[in-house]
């Protein structure tokens, strides 16, 4: 079979200068209701791992749909490599930007491999035919997650951590330069949380690509960002590294509850705990 | 690793053998079904043949247009069961057009048959979706509801229809091959636009796949969900409105032939859509064929649509109690 495709098994990073993706005084609202976002303006370095963090309602899941293009902001813009999001055509977006959003169907049967090979799809052509790069770049993907072994089993049989690193084998089968991720270790328990945030630091480190992540697990966040992002009620409260946002007089007036930040002592990142009073 | 790589070179042999497998099984039903009338009247095979001709080609171009309209509900609608019959697109067509050829002109009925089609298609829609989201429960119990109804207004109109005019209606709404006469024109008609959906199907089927997984996912690799939903529902509408034209609303085919190809080639979309073209054609010739054998043994008429409603109502319930358990938790 030959190449017919490219064959960008490696993320195709854009020559340097400019922040990778950068959002500037985004508003948006669902209908009528009040805006969920209010002016959020933030900037993901390239090949840096940046959390977004923010407490239930803060308007994270939003915020990630507006920056990987599913939704238009009513107001301000999101710059991709320094070209506006809204003058990509979709599939030539869907070949720089990957997404893992939070829940996936296991519908109709698809198996691993089916699964992965979507992430393909915005390279194929209109009726979808494969060349040896597609098939490449679904290896090195099944490779990196550690899912060769799963490849055959269908994607209904699996548990949630083995689906979601398919559902990350799936991003990187696009071949993205950057990532977005909306809790990708919610339902994972700390082995798995672990494997999934050490994989986007390789990703990070090894192939350059940016990884925006949003996380609900501070210290989860803390432990592996370059830099965090702190929303709170559709503006971004505090950006920047770990040991700046995440301080007691930032996090308590934002969670409403009163924390102590330690400093771990292994990896001198910092660590959260609530202390609400008894 | 079983590896089956997506190929032009495998796309075009899979035709080539999908069109011979019809083809062949489209002659043998010729052949068969006239030899079986023309019993000891030789001077009339030449027309027997010339009328089961177009009887094969009629069942062929309506199984083809109803089983794509199956595989795209069921996509689209994420709902193994979803299917023209059931969704009660083909009684809306099927109502438009007993109204449109008795009150309007028999010529523009088939543009009424579409129309009732896309009309129910946009019912059903609005009715089950709850903030983008399809309920997969209310999605069939609108069917059933719609159907009742329509059910009932086609009662009506019989009621109110001439009395020659009522036993045509009733034979026609059984689902029925050759009950109106010659109709070349509209089988060539009806045979094109099912060709014509299959390639944009084909065109659409990366998508198909994608939404089948999920909305946000689908629009994250590259399609535009509601423009895909809007050309998939007009095109499956159109498809089907006009093959309720050609033999009246058949039943379960829609059901029956993705959910056998599925068995066989698997999930896939891009595999499933030409699968469906050549399938559903062969599928309806031979359930014609069906009863035209029992029309030869017994000396009376089985409309086709009873047939496939036969076999399909229990492969429905089949459906429900395996493989809908999976797939409705998964909503």
């Amino acid at each position: 079979m030959a190449a017919l495709g490219p064959t960008p098994v490696a993320a195709a990073v854009p020559p340097a200068g400019g922040p990778a993706l950068s959002a500037r005084d985004l508003v948006f609202a669902y209908g009528r209701a009040r805006p969920v976002l209010n002016g959020l303006s933030l900037q993901a370095g390239r090949a840096r791992l940046l959390g977004i963090l923010g407490p239930n309602g803060s308007g994270k899941t939003t915020l990630l749909r507006i920056l990987v293009g599913l939704l238009r902001p009513a107001a301000g813009e999101v710059r991709l490599a320094s070209v506006r999001l809204a003058d990509y055509p979709r599939e030539a977006l869907a070949r720089r930007v990957a997404y893992v959003p939070q829940e996936t169907h296991a519908a109709l049967g698809f198996t691993v491999l089916e699964t992965v090979l979507m992430g393909r799809s915005p390279h194929t052509g209109a009726l979808g035919f494969e060349a040896s790069g597609d098939w490449l770049a679904v290896r090195e993907a099944l490779r990196m997650t550690d899912t060769e072994a799963l490849a055959e089993r269908g994607l209904d049989e699996l548990s949630g951590g083995e689906r979601q690193r398919v559902i990350l084998a799936r991003a990187l089968a696009q071949a993205p330069e950057l990532v977005l991720l909306d809790e990708p270790t919610a339902f994972l328990d700390i082995k798995h949380q672990h494997t999934i945030y050490g994989l986007l630091r390789r990703l990070v480190r090894e192939r350059g690509m940016t990884v925006v992540c949003v996380s609900h697990d501070l210290n989860l966040a803390a432990a592996y960002a370059d830099e965090l992002v702190l929303l709170d009620g559709g503006r971004a409260a505090r950006a920047g590294r770990p040991e700046e946002v995440l301080r007691p007089e930032v996090l308590a007036p934002v969670y409403g509850v009163p924390v102590e930040v330690r400093t771990d002592e292994a990896t001198g990142r910092p660590y959260v705990l609530p202390r609400p009073p008894a | 690793m079983k590896v089956r790589p997506f190929t032009s070179r495998g796309y075009v042999i899979s035709i080539i053998v999908g069109l011979v497998v019809w083809a062949v099984v489209a002659a043998v039903a010729v052949g068969v079904g006239g030899r079986l009338w023309a019993w000891g009247s030789a001077v009339q095979v030449r027309n027997v043949l010339a009328l089961r001709l177009e009887w094969v080609m009629t069942a062929s171009v309506v199984g083809s247009g109803l089983a794509l309209a199956g595989l795209a509900f069921q996509a689209l609608l994420r709902n193994p069961l979803a299917e023209p019959y059931i969704l009660g697109v083909s009684g809306g067509a099927g109502l438009a057009f007993i109204l449109g050829s008795l009150w309007v002109s028999i010529a523009w009925s088939p543009v009424f048959g579409f129309l009732g089609a896309l009309a129910t298609v946009a019912i059903v829609y609005a009715i089950s979706q709850r903030r983008g989201r399809l309920e997969p429960y209310t999605l069939l119990l609108t069917g059933v509801i719609i159907n009742a109804f329509y059910a009932a207004a086609i009662m009506l109109v019989t009621a109110l229809a001439k009395p020659e005019q009522r036993g045509d209606i009733a034979l026609w709404m059984m689902g029925n091959i050759g009950a109106f006469g010659p109709q070349w024109t509209l089988v060539v008609v009806v045979g094109a636009l099912a060709v014509g959906v299959a390639a944009l199907f084909a065109m659409l089927a990366k998508g198909f796949n994608l939404v089948a997984v999920g909305e946000d996912t689908a629009g994250a690799l590259g399609v535009d969900v509601g423009r895909l939903r809007i050309v998939t529902f007009v095109a499956a509408s159109l498809v089907t409105g006009a093959s309720v034209a050609l033999a009246g609303p058949i039943g379960f085919v829609g059901l029956i032939c993705p959910h056998l190809l599925r068995m066989v080639l698997g999930p896939d979309h891009r595999r499933l859509v030409p699968a469906a073209l050549f399938f559903g054609a062969t599928f309806l010739v031979l359930a014609d064929l069906a009863a035209c054998l029992w029309e030869g043994a017994t000396n009376r008429a089985l409309p086709v649509g009873v047939l496939t409603a036969m076999c399909g109502g229990p492969f429905f319930i089949y459906l429900l109690r395996t493989r809908w358990r999976r797939s409705a938790q998964l909503q």
